[in-house]
């Protein structure tokens, strides 16, 4: 198994576990799908209970292994997702860009994440499904003409929206960039749009939040810890953890990984 | 923010209940009864009796139980043998000829099947099953139902199986799938059911399946045994069910296993209609179901095409109306996904209703309680069946939940590849619940071994992937003995499922649910209770603690008056301003509710009586009713919907709660200000005065019925002398008669704040009311433990429990009472002024 190889380079690599919210079908399986195998499926079954994967990323001389919770987002399986989040170092808390109340669902999410995760998750927020508000000619990752296939998912990936705004895609858009923008900043969060279909974005989150993340101190907690990933350890030591952070922070920020 | 006291209401099954759910009869209540089904009060028994059939099959001791509109059987294991039949497929009963004493009928069904039973109990009892029969099949001759039987037994493969000149297999792939005649298009008439697989075909390989064989066994137990509504259960059939269902014979046994056909057969139409009802509407739940339409199963040919996506959706929305309180969940794509391949949409229909119902109660309710419970049944029963993966798992902090959870909630569909899932669903079907816990203890045992080395979650869940994926594979590849080699995994997994976990019993899933039931609740409640705090828009001054003191309040005041149903508001309401629809609408109380809840936290808002009868003092607390209460009612309804929030309740008690003497005054004279102008009218000053009084309605002595009464004189004094005085014609009468002042119009604006102010500042006590009392005759509390819906122990939480409904425990309360009364100690007093002892 995986665990094994990551074991053995021990000193280098760390765990980081992460952790995906947000309404159902903002595509938050999409996302992570596209950040582990770069692939992406028009119709991805809803999520049951969650799903787990990994994906290694490279910082500087360091091998981050992701261990990515995705979570079902129907309002219903709210209260499984706190045994999803617990000892989460990092949080994605995605909407999608077409629809105004899953935004609503994320600031929802963020205030509960802030008060009841891991007190020094790094949260960011993404602003999925960017491709339905560009036009085609300045979608820049996806240069290619739409194709068939494309124009049947988009009516299934955002059912009950007129497909004759198609001329117009900017007006598909329910959430302005600004909005979002604004309130990420003000709520201290990394703040991404993101298209788990043409890839754009979807990299930049995990290696931003990559840079964010206090890793020298989870390397302490988990050696300490026997191989186990923050589990204990990051809550305990939560306020020596921000010092440690503060300082560590610049340094790492430098290389982007390596997915 | 939505608030539910579901949950307080659940009851544990009564016996009855449980042996129709033994025997997969339809609940009496709570599903759509049909126009013609008969709603009498029927008489039921159950006798002992022996049952045979033929000579293929042993005779069996067990009980007959008469439930019209069924004749059910069970062995005395309560597995071996068992049988459900509706009363109109019995064509004849016939009294066998008497030998001496042995008392057997004889009932011949519709299609000639002749079941023997032989009442073993004493002459008197028999005579009355018989003549109980006996009505039961007239009333069921009367209803029409006879007719109706050959009908429906034509939408039931198994009927075209077992004809003698059935051709049934000519026509068929070998998978069971349609051969469709492409030349001619002439499609062989099809009267039977069945599913999208018909036509998409069936997933898995029919050489691996046998199917051929499997029909063959089938068609023979069928033949002897009855079938669809007549189906009798022996041995034999269990074993066919568990080397798999073939695939065009699955649908129907699923739902005859299942039971869901008896509400098929009892409900004809009732599908098509509903979904003529609601055609074109749409919910909270439409919308999610359209969202997970092309997310189900999408990689099996009948989801990439509208049949099948039409089907499905129908199927769901159709659910979704009978049971708006459910709805949707995710999850019940899947299942509805993979029902639907094996069976019609009707059929599936039926069969969800079972599911959600009956076989998986409460896994897709809004709380998802029953899911939550059975994750901690599981636990238990890993704990005390695999107690060192258990222990492993505490050490090293994983949750077994965080793989076993869609296994339950998906039928282990979403898991393992679906030709093995499907064997699983045939089991459970056939076996019931149980078996979702077999299969996920023998999973674990299987692999307990990696399990010991996993040292996290991801561990563990990457360790049951590659174990899901390896189904299909040799369980012991290096033997050297074939037979053994050509033994699966997965038939390694049902082997160590139903021998070694055979002990996992109906009784003993039952048992551990009510062990857990109070603990989950608890916790539902604690998590909503935490969301809803957490979800205020403003805390006001209030710290979280005792925000959720108020929350106690309202909750325990919803659990007693409960608001009215939040009835679907047409879909426009729903809609907010950026188009989209709420989950479920924020919870508001009406006034009768709310009287309950400020008489949680206002001492003067309720009459408390100590009630001492000899046997019990308790606390009588009834809800005062005022014009007062109703006026804080809709002070506190700022946004004018009729209702409180929680929000609401929040604000509105920060307004007072942490007022001092000047907003005391302010607050108290804006609350008698309707019009908001900043006056009283004189009407106003009554009707505050009056609330003065009621407040102060236990006060002894007449200090502030003095001090209210010179408060009085003295608002009038000012008041008329501070009224404007243009027109002489008013004057006149006025001036010459103070006694009488001037006729006021009721509207007409009469006493400020200022002026109200230096009145109250005259008197002292309602200077000291203002002050201080006022504000503190809130008080947020901790209120004591409510009664769960059922109690944990000792034999008097019990007894009490078992009266414990509000409306008994009155009875309880007024029956000691007059006990007390006859034997002289029966006393009520108020309780000392504003200090309420917490008496039970
Ligand atoms: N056009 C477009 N469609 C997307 C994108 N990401 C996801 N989708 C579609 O949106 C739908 C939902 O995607 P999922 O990834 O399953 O959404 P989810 O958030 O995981 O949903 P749940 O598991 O139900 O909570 C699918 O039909 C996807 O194909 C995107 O970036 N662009
Ligand atoms: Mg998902």
């Amino acid at each position: 198994m995986a665990d094994s190889a990551s074991g053995s380079a021990a000193d280098k690599s760390v765990q980081v576990k992460l952790v995906l919210l947000g309404e159902a079908a903002v595509g938050k399986s999409s996302v992570v799908l596209r950040f582990v195998s770069n692939e992406f499926q028009p119709n991805k079954e809803p999520t049951i209970g969650a799903a787990f994967l990994t994906q290694k990323c490279r910082l500087e001389d360091r091998i981050l292994r992701y261990e990515i919770w995705d979570t079902a987002g129907q309002e219903r399986f709210h209260s499984l997702a706190p045994m999803y989040y617990r000892n989460a170092q990092a949080a994605v808390v995605v909407y999608d860009v077409t629809k105004a109340s899953s935004l609503e669902k994320a600031k929802s999410w963020v205030k509960e994440l802030q008060r009841q995760a891991n007190p020094n998750i790094v949260i960011a927020l993404a602003g999925n499904k960017v491709d339905l508000v560009q036009s085609s000619a300045s979608s820049s990752s996806a240069a290619s003409p739409p194709e068939s296939e494309d124009e049947a998912d988009d009516a299934t990936a955002t059912p009950g929206e007129t497909p004759g705004a198609a001329g117009e895609p900017e007006s598909l858009r329910q959430v302005p960039r600004e909005e979002a923008q604004a309130y990420a900043t003000e709520a201290g969060l990394l703040f991404f749009e993101t298209s788990a279909k043409t890839g754009e974005g979807i990299v930049d989150i995990f290696t931003e939040i990559a840079k964010k993340i206090p890793i020298e101190h989870i390397l302490a907690s988990t050696r300490g810890n026997a191989g186990r990933p923050g589990a204990g350890g990051s809550r305990a030591e939560g306020t020596r953890q921000q010092a440690v952070n503060l300082e560590e922070d610049p340094n790492k920020a430098k290389d982007a990984c390596n997915c | 923010m939505s608030i539910s006291t579901a949950l307080r209401h659940f009851k544990e099954p009564t016996k009855e209940e449980l042996t129709q759910i033994f025997f997969s009869l339809p609940p009496t209540s709570g599903v759509p009864k049909s126009d013609n089904s008969s709603d009498e009060d029927v008489e039921k028994m159950e006798i002992n009796a022996v049952l045979s059939v033929g000579e293929a099959e042993d005779s069996y001791a067990g009980k007959l139980h008469i439930m019209p509109p069924y004749l059910a059987f069970s062995s005395l294991d309560r597995k071996s043998v068992r049988f459900t039949i509706p009363l109109s497929t019995i064509r004849r009963v016939e009294r066998l000829n008497a030998r001496a004493g042995v008392y057997a009928l004889s009932l011949l069904t519709w299609h000639g099947m002749k079941i023997i039973v032989q009442l073993t109990s004493l002459r008197p009892t028999a005579d009355l099953f018989c003549s109980l029969l006996r009505d039961a099949l007239k009333v069921e001759l009367q209803r029409g139902q006879m007719k109706l039987v050959k009908g429906f037994v034509k939408t039931c493969y198994s009927e075209l199986l077992i004809s003698e000149t059935s051709n049934a297999g000519d026509n068929e792939h070998e998978d069971g799938s349609l051969i469709t005649d492409e030349k001619s298009g002439s499609r062989q008439e099809v009267s039977y059911h069945g599913g999208l697989g018909l036509k998409f075909k069936f997933p898995g390989d029919p050489k691996k399946l046998r199917e051929g064989s499997k029909i063959k066994l089938w068609t023979t137990y069928l033949k002897t045994h009855g079938r669809n509504l007549t189906l009798l259960r022996y041995p034999q059939c269990t074993r066919l069910v568990q080397v798999g269902l073939p695939n065009r014979l699955r649908g129907e046994m699923w739902e005859t296993l299942s039971g869901s056909i008896y509400l098929r057969f009892a409900n004809p139409g009732y599908y098509e209609r509903l979904l003529e009802e609601h055609k074109g509407r749409t919910t909270t739940s439409t919308d999610d179901i359209e969202k997970d339409l092309h997310r189900s199963l999408p990689e099996y040919a009948g989801y990439q095409s509208e049949d099948g996506i039409n089907a499905l959706r129908r199927v769901l929305r159709a659910y979704s109306f009978m049971n708006p309180e459910l709805g949707y969940c995710q999850a019940m794509n899947i299942l509805a996904a993979a029902i639907l391949i094996y069976m019609s949409e009707e059929q599936a229909f039926w069969l969800l209703e079972v599911l959600c119902g009956r076989l998986l109660p409460g896994y897709y309710a809004p709380s998802m309680h029953g899911t939550l419970l059975d994750q901690r049944v599981f636990e238990s029963l890993v704990q005390r069946y695999l107690p060192i993966i258990h222990d492993h798992f505490q050490a090293v902090d994983v949750q077994l939940s965080v793989a076993s959870l869609p296994w339950f909630l998906s039928l282990y569909i979403n898991s393992m590849p679906m030709v093995f899932a499907f064997r699983i669903v045939d089991c459970f079907f056939c076996m019931g619940p149980k078996v979702l816990f077999q299969v996920g203890l023998a999973i674990l045992k299987i692999n307990g071994e990696q399990l010991l080395q996993i040292q996290d979650d991801g561990g563990f869940l990457n360790l049951m992937r590659d174990y899901f994926a390896s189904l299909g594979e040799s369980a012991h590849p290096s033997s050297s003995d074939p037979r053994a080699r050509a033994i699966t995994v997965f038939q390694e997994l049902l082997l160590v499922s139903f021998r070694e976990f055979s002990i996992i019993t109906d009784e003993i899933i039952l048992s551990e649910r009510k062990r857990f039931r109070s603990e989950i609740i608890h916790s539902i409640e604690s998590f909503a209770r935490r969301g809803a705090v957490r979800n205020l828009r403003t805390l006001g001054r209030f710290n979280k603690e005792q925000a959720g003191l108020i929350y106690d309040a309202l909750y325990k005041a919803m659990c007693i008056v409960p608001p009215p149903p939040a009835t679907a508001p047409p879909p426009t309401l729903l809609t907010t301003a950026d188009g989209h629809h709420e989950e479920r609408p924020e919870t508001r109380i009406g006034l009768r509710t709310f009287r309950y809840f400020l008489s949680e936290i206002a001492t003067w808002a309720r009459d408390d009586k100590i009630v001492m009868n000899g046997f019990q003092q308790r606390l009588d607390r009834e809800v005062a009713e005022h014009e007062f209460i109703d006026r804080l009612f809709y002070f506190w309804d700022t946004g004018c919907h009729g209702a409180l929030s929680f929000q609401d309740l929040v604000s509105g008690l920060d307004g007072v709660m942490f007022n001092d003497l000047m907003d005391n005054i302010e607050w108290f004279f804006n609350l008698h200000d309707k019009n908001k102008d900043g006056f009283l009218t004189k009407d106003e000053v009554l009707t505050l005065s009056e609330t003065f009084l009621f407040i102060f309605r236990y006060e002894i002595g007449d200090a502030y019925l003095g001090a209210v009464s010179r408060f009085m004189t003295n608002a009038f004094e000012y008041g008329d002398a501070l009224l404007p005085q243009p027109e002489q014609s008013k004057s006149k009468d006025s001036n010459t008669e103070p006694e009488s002042p001037p006729p006021v119009s009721s509207n007409q604006p009469y006493l400020n704040l200022a002026t109200f102010r230096m009145v109250v500042l005259a008197e002292e006590v309602l200077e000291s009311f203002f002050e201080t009392d006022l504000s503190e005759s809130f008080k947020l509390e901790h209120l004591p433990e409510m009664d769960l819906p059922l109690a944990n122990s000792g034999i008097l939480g019990d007894l009490w429990s078992s009266i414990a409904t509000d409306s008994n425990k009155k009875i309880f309360n007024m029956f000691t009472d007059e006990i007390g009364k006859t034997i002289g100690k029966h006393q009520a007093r108020l309780p000392p002024s504003d200090i309420h002892p917490g008496l039970n």
